[in-house]
């Protein structure tokens, strides 16, 4: 009993020289030549829910069912679209008509050929009433989808509609011969699916792991690692010491763990390899446009020229994200490599504050207008990096005589009480850097009822415009000067101050090759079928 | 007070308790630097003299954070274990005093919320009322007081029937009067006793809670709130959670050491069997 | 006692009543449902879908026609399913046309929780007794006084600290013992025997966490029963007698000191079955309490009044055994309970 308090003191002592330990020494450099075989294992913080995607909601679930089902069309490498289950896509003149053209042979898991047939069953059931997918509104434009032959497939659109594109490069296709007679909001099928791409479900063990083979009729040819097995590990302090004793081959880090951690650690160091990657949101601080004194220009400018994005990039994200200036990625052609954020300038944002009428008359060090102090109140959920952007921005607003306080809360009552009600002044969030430029949701001033998206009231007579012809244009280039011209208009009201896109970082071991460095936009996993364990380098307690 | 100086148990649980308190008490002028002073350029250094528990993710000084944390933790165990003592205190004196039906209702009352996992309650409350430190306590306080019920009631039920009771009872005493001038100070010893007691399972919850992240936010620092953020980093930065750790540990030890030598020292039976 | 027993079980039908009146309006007061969880905060997701899902769930209902239609399916002993999109069962396995099973999603995670519960409580009193008799014969000398200390050290210990260093002690420092989760990679492939001492490894760090906090209480409980027990006649008079002091006090003292005991481990049945979110987050383990955790932050109401419900009512029988069983152990009482 006692000797456990003894072993704890022991420890304690022990962590402070950091000992080094003894393990089978393998070399993970050098060349070595591709082989198949060998499993990967990873871990999740989430289990996934269900495996057909158009249902579920959670990330650990599309992570899982991407490796299981084929799109139409994919986002390759670079981010352009790239032929997958179709060879080829033609759009008639008028925009509104787009053909796919599947390839030849295509097979499911079980041997059925996969036609298009198939795809327009997907198409039927996710337009379908009864089912329950919060996704339906993309395809339900779809006026009429036919699929004249087993390798053809047709679509038209009552009007060109620009995304569709990009939801069918999101759509992954069901078999119908499967699914036609099921209830798929209760099919068994979610748990036990038969794609057709590159690995097929073998195991699933509830609350501990999901395991997946390689399909060897997969349609994209066969993958090289032979096994992945996802294990699920809640808490990520337990997955990064599942990950350092070698338990585990890669996972999501945090900064701290990317800059400091690994790299301080020359066992670490060894064995592990880093990557980041530009990940595929920004964090913003967006204000409510209908309270006072948000609803004024030169107020929301000179808070963002009082905020200093890059000391928040190096003090929340050690320095691993970019600034950005638009709602896209940036490398992207939708990014305007023309706009910049608004520098830190100090006397610039007490300039546009005094314009605005604040002033600080009776010297307290809070500016006032009409008497009243500037003091507001920021709200965010419980992250941790939008926690520690808070205390930066509130420090910052101090600075200029702004009184900021911050309050944390729980997502779902987050969501509920306050935004759905317009109920805040301030927030921080995130929204992801989608791929196709159309923003509709987020920024037309016809999106502002109760849960819809446009929360922070914008409503701006020009973006409304541009938003509406974005959405009816097919033709890249002419897309281009469209969104381009919308973030300029955006980055000027400052409606939100974006803040940082943060780098995705993943740490992964050695022994796993092929990996892409740097990221390509895409990130490193769009090959991950290319990836292979060396035999060498293979751990014989989980050898397969 | 001279029969706890004879228990070492409970004296040491005295020091540590004015210890902290101290600190708590004293903590703007203990502290080197402001509690909240962002330094991105000096994150996560280890401890040294310019700072003795070392920094945190945003360059602030963690010995000034342990300190000003210590006034959050005890203000969360003194202000939710009183929320508990004062709820417990009543109900257990109306049904230990009136038995009867009311007895009844309201200790099938205590078994409910007994029967529903505190954990369900604090979470559920706390979603509602979104984690704010005085919700914390509120919250702590309404879903524990079920023990002091139970330990109030008993005292009173055995004191009911006593001959003092009776004859001032008897001599038309007020329902009111018998409760605060009889009954209550005779049961005090349990109610001191498991108050001290509650504090150190308060300091605990509240830990626990910042685990989940439902206990006291950011900027606000509390013990609990260090150590979740150092958990990342346990074989790095690691005295980011050794200290925090530690604190709670040595504090609820205190509360609990002195509690139980109170138990010892005010319980009548261990009275006759000094030696 | 049988008129007992039938007044103790009909109290429990309006026990059983507010239980889950004040689980259902708790619940349902805190703010948000299912269609309001993160990956819902998708521009892509319309707030049409999200109120076709919450009429699918009758979500949109009044509090009072849902606890009602709740309340029906309940006397059926119907759980329903989860309102997560994998909509599983709550309680128990269902099969559908096809023969595929989908388990119960207590039932899946019930046994864990109770596997590692009950070896905890069992070392628990194991323990306990053995440090609470130690105390009191030394009271107030050295060894009470160490033992003291130890098991509060173990109550205050913040328990996911102490596991994260263990952890990585035993895991990763010596690879002595597996970090997380309850099996290994190769566990299907293992024999009989290799299973269950893998499965052992598995357990050892998650149960000595689960022990330390209870530790205390317990060992406290018999010491203090023991030193009560020590003063009363009977032990004077064994004394007396010259029976050595072995046999007094593992005869006549201990025996009286347990039966107390048995109403303790009554109480402790909430925590049986309640498990440890803390605990199963560090340790990767899909208990009960994970389960009710992930339930409360998604707002699934079915599963969060399933786990409520069946808990509740393994309590309240749980607490009716142990005061039977105290009854039935102590004569004093059980001719009390009669008259």
């Amino acid at each position: 009993m006692f000797s456990k308090y003894i072993f704890l003191l022991l420890f304690l002592f022990n962590l402070t020289s950091c000992s080094s330990k003894k393990e089978t020494v393998y070399n993970y450099e050098g060349s070595f030549n591709i082989e198949k075989g060998g499993m990967l294992i990873d871990a999740m913080s989430g289990e996934p829910s269900n495996l057909i995607s158009m249902i579920a909601g959670d990330s650990a679930s599309s992570a899982i069912s991407g490796n299981i089902f084929n799109k139409l069309i994919k986002y390759d490498k670079n981010l352009e679209l790239a032929p997958e289950l179709a060879n080829k896509w033609i759009i008639s003149d008028d925009q509104k008509t787009i053909t796919f053209y599947l390839k030849r042979n295509l097979k499911w898991a079980d041997g059925h050929p996969l036609t298009s047939n198939d795809v327009l069953f997907t198409w039927e059931l996710v337009t379908d009433e009864k089912t329950r997918t919060p996704y339906g509104s993309d395809y339900k434009l779809v006026d009429k989808a036919e699929a004249p032959d087993p390798y053809t497939f047709r679509i038209h659109y009552k009007k060109a509609y620009a995304p569709a594109l990009d939801s069918w490069a999101s759509l992954q296709i069901l078999p119908k011969h499967i699914l036609k007679d099921e209830d798929i909001n209760h099919t068994f099928f979610s748990r036990k699916p038969t794609g057709s791409s590159y690995y097929k479900l073998t195991q699933w063990i509830n609350g501990e792991k999901l395991t997946l083979d390689a399909n060897p009729s997969s349609v994209m040819g066969e993958p090289n690692i032979n096994q992945l097995t996802s294990r699920f590990i809640p808490d990520t302090s337990s997955q990064f010491l599942e990950l350092i004793a070698d338990n585990i081959d890669l996972m999501n880090i945090n900064p701290i763990q990317f800059a400091r951690v690994i790299p301080s650690r020359p066992d670490l160091k060894n064995k592990l390899a880093l990557y980041k990657e530009l990940g595929n949101s920004y964090t913003y601080l967006g204000f409510n446009l209908k309270h006072k004194p948000f609803n004024d220009i030169k107020v929301r400018q000179a808070i963002n020229y009082a905020l200093d994005k890059q000391e928040i990039i190096d003090g929340v994200l050690l320095g691993l994200g970019e600034p950005v200036a638009s709602p896209y990625k940036p490398g992207t052609r939708w990014s305007d490599k023309n706009l910049h954020p608004y520098p830190y300038d100090k006397n610039q944002a007490l300039k546009l504050l005094r314009e605005a009428g604040f002033d600080d008359l009776n010297h307290d060090g809070i500016l006032e207008k009409d008497g009243k102090p500037f003091a507001f109140e920021i709200l965010t959920n419980q992250n941790k990096q939008r926690e520690m952007t808070a205390v930066l921005i509130q420090r910052r607003l101090k600075d200029i005589g702004i009184d900021v306080k911050i309050r944390v809360i729980e997502w779902a009552s987050f969501v509920n009480q306050f935004i759905k009600t317009g109920d805040f002044d301030a927030v921080i969030l995130g929204w992801s850097l989608s791929l196709d430029p159309d923003q509709y949701n987020i920024w037309h001033s016809s999106q502002q009822k109760p849960g819809q998206f446009n929360f922070i009231g914008y409503s701006n007579k020009e973006v409304d415009e541009l938003l509406e012809e974005g959405r009816t244009e097919l033709n890249s280039d002419k897309r281009e000067k469209i969104y381009h011209a919308f973030s300029k208009i955006l980055l000027k009201e400052s409606p939100v101050i974006y803040l940082y896109a943060g780098y995705g970082l993943t740490a992964m071991n050695k022994r796993i090759k092929g990996i892409e460095s740097p990221a390509p936009p895409a990130g490193i996993a769009y090959n991950s079928y290319e990836w292979f364990i060396p035999s060498t380098l293979r751990r014989n307690e989980i050898a397969p | 007070m001279k029969k706890i100086i004879q228990n070492p148990l409970a004296l040491g649980g005295l020091i540590i308790i004015v210890a902290v308190l101290f600190v708590a008490i004293f903590a703007p002028w203990l502290s080197p630097y402001d509690p909240n002073y962002i330094d991105i350029t000096s994150i996560l250094l280890p401890p040294s003299f310019s700072h003795l528990m070392g920094t945190d993710g945003l360059g602030r000084d963690v010995f000034s954070r342990m300190l000003y944390g210590s006034r959050i933790s005890l203000l969360v165990g003194f202000v939710a274990v009183g929320i508990a003592t004062l709820i417990g205190t009543f109900l257990g004196a109306i049904a230990g005093f009136y038995r009867g039906y009311i007895d009844s209702i309201i200790m099938r009352f205590v078994d409910i919320m007994l029967s529903i996992p505190t954990f369900f309650l604090i979470l559920a409350v706390i979603a509602f009322l979104t984690p704010s430190i005085w919700n914390i306590m509120i919250v702590i306080g309404f879903t524990s007081w079920m023990g002091v019920t139970r330990l109030v009631r008993a005292e009173f039920l055995s004191l009911r029937n006593r001959e003092y009771i009776l004859a001032a009872e008897a001599m038309g005493a007020s329902d009111f009067r018998l409760i605060s001038k009889h009954l209550l100070p005779n049961s005090l010893t349990p109610i001191i006793v498991s108050s001290v007691l509650g504090i150190a399972s308060a300091v605990l919850t509240e830990s626990g809670l910042s685990f989940l992240g439902l206990g006291v936010q950011a900027p606000q620092s509390s013990w609990g709130n260090i150590l979740t953020d150092g958990k990342e980093y346990i074989q790095f930065a690691w005295w980011l959670s050794l200290f925090p750790g530690l604190a709670i540990l040595i504090t609820v030890l205190g509360y609990n050491l002195l509690g139980e030598g109170l138990r010892d020292l005010l319980d009548p039976k261990n009275k006759n069997q000094k030696k | 006692m049988l008129n007992y027993l039938i007044k103790r079980l009909l109290w429990m039908i309006p026990m059983l009543i507010g239980i889950s009146l004040i689980s259902f309006f708790i619940m349902h007061l805190a703010p948000g449902d299912i269609t309001a969880s993160e990956s819902a905060f998708n521009p892509k997701a319309s707030e049409e879908s999200r109120q076709k899902l919450r009429a699918l769930y009758n979500l949109d209902k009044p509090l009072m026609t849902q606890y009602s239609l709740w309340l029906k399916r309940i006397v059926k002993l119907d759980f329903g399913n989860s309102f997560a999109s994998h909509q599983r069962p709550v309680l128990w396995e269902t099969k559908d046309a096809k023969g595929n099973i989908s388990k119960g999603m207590i039932q899946d995670a019930l046994p864990i929780t109770l596997m590692i519960n009950l070896i905890g409580l069992l070392i628990i009193f194991a323990l306990s007794i053995f440090l609470g008799v130690v105390s009191a014969v030394n009271q107030n000398r050295w060894p009470d006084r160490l033992i003291t200390i130890i098991v509060f050290i173990g109550f205050a210990v913040p328990g996911f600290w102490l596991a994260l260093l263990l952890m990585y002690w035993t895991g990763v420092t010596h690879s002595w013992l597996p970090i997380s989760g309850l099996h290994s990679a190769g566990f299907e492939k293992m024999g009989h025997f290799e299973q269950y001492i893998d499965l052992f490894k598995h357990l050892i760090l998650p149960v000595s966490i689960s022990c330390l906090g209870g530790l205390a209480s317990i060992s406290l409980y018999v010491r203090n029963g023991m030193l009560d027990v020590l003063q009363q006649d009977y032990i004077t008079t064994a004394r007396a007698k010259g029976l050595p002091e072995n046999k007094i006090i593992y005869r006549h003292a201990l025996r009286n000191t347990l039966l107390p005991l048995i109403t303790i481990i009554g109480l402790s049945i909430p925590g049986l079955i309640g498990g440890s979110v803390i605990g199963e987050s560090i340790f990767a383990i899909s208990g009960m309490g994970k389960l009710f955790f992930d339930a409360v932050l998604m707002r699934d109401f079915p599963v969060v009044m399933g786990i409520l419900t069946i808990g509740s009512v393994l309590t309240l029988f749980g607490n009716l055994i142990a005061d039977i069983g105290y009854a039935w152990a102590d004569p004093r009482i059980r001719r009390g309970i009669s008259n």
